[in-house]
């Protein structure tokens, strides 16, 4: 039952889509204490290709990107505290639809690298089931630490990448498999709450296609676009 | 004409920043000595360092030498004026500059901890590879196994265990 309505609804919905990119979106966030090098990461990865969006309101930094994977186009949301991390904990919204976690720590100070466990208890609080990559940042400043364990990542069975923002030590594969993971994870995820997510956004769509159907019908004069 | 600074230091009695130098395309080593004024124990020593380097009579001269460089001689200034030894004042300037591995910098107002990335910053420029330097390459991969046999790195044991 394809009338003219709703194929009309149908091209305002494709175009709609084609003007958001089309491709496949997913968001990526970062985590870990201040002054780890979750910035300059991000940085390193992105190089002149970056305009990172300020939002101070929400002591938060957002970077787009553009990837392929398996030759698909993919949008990624990076999303960096830009401070917030020290409140302790990020707000819910930070967490909210990630695909894919990068949660970073500084292989100069202890300290950072004890507060993994409240990082990931919080993300795992938010988003029980999406990848996590643990990284150990600065490996520049002492070489020798990555003739180390650290057992925090198999405990909990997570990759484990060491990086250096500085000279670019595994940065650009760290953010490549991060992409790959989080799209992976999209497409299949067994998550409850994502699979309850896309059945409320596929609502969304339906009602707002017709509500788009009504208003061409309200106004018949108004030539439909030509495709 | 551009100078060739060799080396910098500082003198409290009478209160000057001596510079030991030479023109570009000479081979004279010469001194410069820049009185200092107007500075007390109560004063700033970045704005002082700051002034010194953007001043019109000196700046030529102290293209070579740093903000920090000079910022810290203002600072063991300021330490002799306050009464404190020459020891003292390295001790407390080398605490400065140095990061405390166990501080938790989470805890620190805005301005602190841009004083801890800033210092922070100087290792990550020294070892940085720029875009723009012959030998950059974007995709740098190495492995570092993390076999069963590596030695712990310390950080695992004692509190924290549980989540």
């Amino acid at each position: 039952m394809a009338g003219p309505a709703a194929a009309v609804a149908e091209q305002a919905r494709d175009e709609a889509s084609a003007a958001a990119g089309a491709e496949e979106t997913v968001k990526i966030i970062c985590l870990g204490d201040s002054a780890v090098g979750k910035s300059k990461l991000l940085e390193r990865f992105l190089l002149d290709g970056f305009r990172p969006q300020q939002l101070s309101t929400f002591a938060l930094t957002l970077y787009q990107h553009r990837a392929r994977v398996d030759g698909k186009p993919v949008l990624v949301d990076f999303w960096d505290t830009a401070g917030q991390e020290r409140f302790q904990s990020m707000h819910a919204s930070y967490y909210h639809k990630a695909h894919a976690c990068i949660m970073v720590f500084d292989v100069q100070r202890k300290v950072t690298y004890k507060n993994l466990s409240s990082w990931y208890k919080e993300l795992r609080e938010f988003r029980p089931e999406i990848p996590c990559i643990v990284v150990a940042n600065k490996i520049d400043a002492d070489m020798k630490v990555t003739q180390k364990s650290f057992n925090f990542a198999r405990k909990f069975n997570l990759p484990f990448y060491f990086v250096s923002a500085a000279d670019g030590t595994n940065v650009v594969k760290l953010f490549n498999d991060a992409i790959k993971l989080a799209v992976a994870y999209k497409q299949n995820s067994g998550d409850f709450m994502d699979e309850v997510m896309r059945e409320l956004e596929s609502f969304d769509l339906q009602n707002k296609s017709e509500d788009l159907s009504e208003t061409e019908e309200s106004c018949p004069e108004e030539k439909p676009p030509s495709a | 004409m551009t100078y060739i600074a060799k080396k910098c230091g500082i003198c409290f009695q009478p209160p000057s920043i001596i510079l030991i130098y030479k023109e570009d395309d000479k081979d004279k080593i010469r001194q410069r000595i820049m009185p200092i004024r107007n500075f007390s124990k109560f004063s700033d020593c970045i704005r002082a360092a700051e002034q010194l380097k953007n001043n019109p009579r000196h700046k030529a001269y102290l293209e070579g030498v740093s903000l920090r460089q000079l910022k810290k001689f203002y600072g063991l200034l300021k330490g002799h004026l306050g009464g404190q030894s020459l020891a003292e004042s390295l001790e407390q300037i080398r605490q400065e500059e140095t990061i405390d591995p166990e501080e938790d910098m989470n805890k620190l107002d805005d301005k602190e901890l841009a004083k801890r990335k800033s210092i922070m910053d100087e290792l990550f420029e020294k070892n940085r590879k720029k875009k723009d330097d012959p030998d950059f390459i974007y995709n740098v991969e190495v492995e570092f196994p993390q076999d069963e046999q590596l030695e712990s790195c310390g950080w695992d044991v004692e509190s924290g265990e549980e989540i």
